[in-house]
């Protein structure tokens, strides 16, 4: 019988964003990902800007702050604010949730079944409401310190 | 087998560190207003005046130190992590990671270096 | 043949030959099917009817073997456990299931799989050789103990978890959500000593610490048995026993057989007349 080599089929990086018509939880975890590359890459420039600008005296320090109260950067630090209130609040479900205790007991599956992340979904909208209030939060105080 | 276990528990205690520490950094930032309606005053934080005394006080030293520290470790584990799922080879791995480690070790000296610097200005 | 209007389904089969080496291209087929035809009716229809070639698994028709797992309309599905109505679209497009090689159509090498299964030990570890080759009676596990972990029994090794798992798409070494989970099901086996031995193979760079709770896996499982939920147990086992919280208790011990003191029923009556 002549060997055959299988065709390999993996979804490869894509396969984290879709890999099929998924629920919540999956596309939480994509997002979770996204914001913490996000903070990181913002942490870099907001390290050079405080280290550097900072260490050089007055005058390089208030033409940098004016440099960066242009709107374009003021909706890129909303972002990032955002981003930090979804990382740390899903970053705290996954914590509770990893660990077992927002998770459910193993139960004889019956038909139809029900896995633990769903029964357990409303905890997991209990924290996405709390990250769209902290958005409104940081979204007033932008708005009123000046856009 | 415990190294593994260990990165991860650390992951998490760094996380938790991270919504405190930042959480106070975020909220004296960009809360100012709602602060002041609160009754704390602040001064417009992203001043100079105000940083120059911020940077003065040994508290806030520390908080900054303490928080680039938790930081790097939380975003650079996660960056390891992301990496290491594209199953690079072996070497490649291990190329990755003292990368990682050598790229954190500097950015800390260095950024923990300026407040320190600054104490005593 | 079932009742009810007969509607014209098109089926739209992922087709791939390696011995003509070409791409994986699509094929269409009508299929003619009933109320309560199953996706894999539809593909016997086509083997049987329109083109014999066509390649796929199939043994038990009633989701119990594992075999006819599929991506169907994007999602996967055990093909015989999943009617056509549902889908409520007269197109359905079948795949192969992803993150496992094609050997043919729809057909998909689980060899790996399996490799992968056999390295975490699926099977009870006991310190007592002497019970485990030659047993005198049965070990003693209350019915509590069992619940625990009953649920990640059922396990049918269809590979559609896997498929479903955002990091067995791009990590080759990732053990897969099937493998973990049955990984913590011999560990929570209270019969089972083997912590020790299979802790070291999933508790890698690339073991279960790469899981990150998308719950794809539980979600498309198609017998309930919650591969999330036993991963997330693994994690805290682990957790629990590096920081040394917790007690670990010793092995379920054997059970003597029942005593002979149960009062003995009398023997009933005769109903026929003996004689």
């Amino acid at each position: 019988m002549r060997q055959i080599r299988p065709r390999p089929n993996y979804l490869g990086a894509g396969g984290w964003l879709w890999a099929g018509n998924y629920k919540l939880e999956r596309y939480l975890y994509i997002l979770h990902r996204v914001t913490g590359l996000g903070i990181l890459l913002f942490l870099l420039f907001h390290l050079i800007v405080t280290t550097f600008f900072r260490i050089q005296g007055q005058a390089v320090w208030d033409s940098a702050m004016a440099f960066l109260s242009n709107p374009l950067f003021k909706t890129g630090e909303y972002l990032v604010a955002v981003a930090f209130a979804f990382h740390m609040l899903n970053g705290l479900r996954l914590i509770l949730q990893e660990l077992g205790f927002i998770m459910t007991k193993p139960i004889p599956p019956i038909y139809p079944y029900s896995d633990s992340l769903r029964r357990k979904r409303p905890w997991t909208m209990l924290i996405i409401g709390i990250i769209i209030i902290l958005c409104l939060v940081f979204f007033y105080d932008f708005i009123v310190g000046g856009w | 087998m415990r190294r593994y276990t260990y990165l991860w528990l650390m992951q998490l205690v760094s996380g938790v560190l991270i919504a405190v520490l930042l959480g106070i950094h975020m909220v004296i930032q960009h809360l100012e207003d709602i602060l002041r309606f609160l009754g704390f005053n602040l001064n417009n934080p992203a001043s100079w005046n105000s940083m120059i005394e911020r940077s003065r006080q040994v508290t806030w030293a520390g908080i900054y130190i303490a928080l680039l520290a938790v930081l790097l470790y939380h975003a650079l584990n996660g960056l390891r992590n992301v990496i290491l799922e594209l199953t690079p080879s072996a070497r490649t791995e291990r190329v990755v990671t003292w990368a990682i480690l050598a790229f954190g070790i500097v950015v800390f000296i260095w950024a923990s270096y300026v407040p320190i610097a600054l104490l005593s200005r | 043949m079932g009742n009810g209007k007969t509607e014209q389904i098109t089926f739209r089969i992922q087709r791939y030959d390696p011995e003509k080496g070409t791409k994986p291209h699509s094929q269409e087929f009508i299929v003619p099917s009933t109320k309560g035809m199953t996706v894999l009716d539809g593909l016997i229809y086509i083997k049987e009817n329109l083109d014999s070639t066509i390649a796929f698994r199939t043994s038990c028709r009633m989701a119990i073997c594992g075999s006819c797992g599929m991506l169907v309309n994007n999602y996967p599905h055990l093909a015989c456990h999943t009617q056509i109505e549902e889908f409520h679209s007269s197109r359905l497009t079948i795949k192969p299931l992803p993150n496992f090689p094609i050997i043919k159509d729809l057909v998909v090498d689980l060899m790996p799989f399996f490799e992968v299964h056999k390295s975490i030990k699926p099977y009870i570890l006991r310190g007592d050789s002497e019970e485990m080759e030659d047993p005198t009676s049965e070990f003693s596990q209350s019915h509590q103990a069992m619940e625990s972990f009953l649920q990640f029994t059922y396990c049918i090794k269809c590979g559609i978890c896997v498929s479903a798992c955002p990091t067995s798409a791009s990590d080759k070494l990732f053990h897969g959500p099937q493998a973990l989970a049955q990984c913590y099901r011999y560990c929570a086996d209270d019969r089972d000593a083997g912590e020790p031995e299979r802790f070291p193979v999933v508790s890698t760079d690339h073991g279960v610490w790469h899981c990150h709770l998308a719950g794809a896996c539980s979600e498309s499982c198609p017998k309930g048995v919650d591969p999330a939920l036993a991963i997330q147990l693994l994690k805290r086992r682990l957790a629990s026993r590096t920081l040394g919280l917790g007690k670990k208790k010793p092995p379920a011990s054997t059970m003597p057989p029942p005593q002979q003191n149960k009062p003995k029923l009398p023997f009933p009556d005769f109903t026929v007349k003996q004689g």
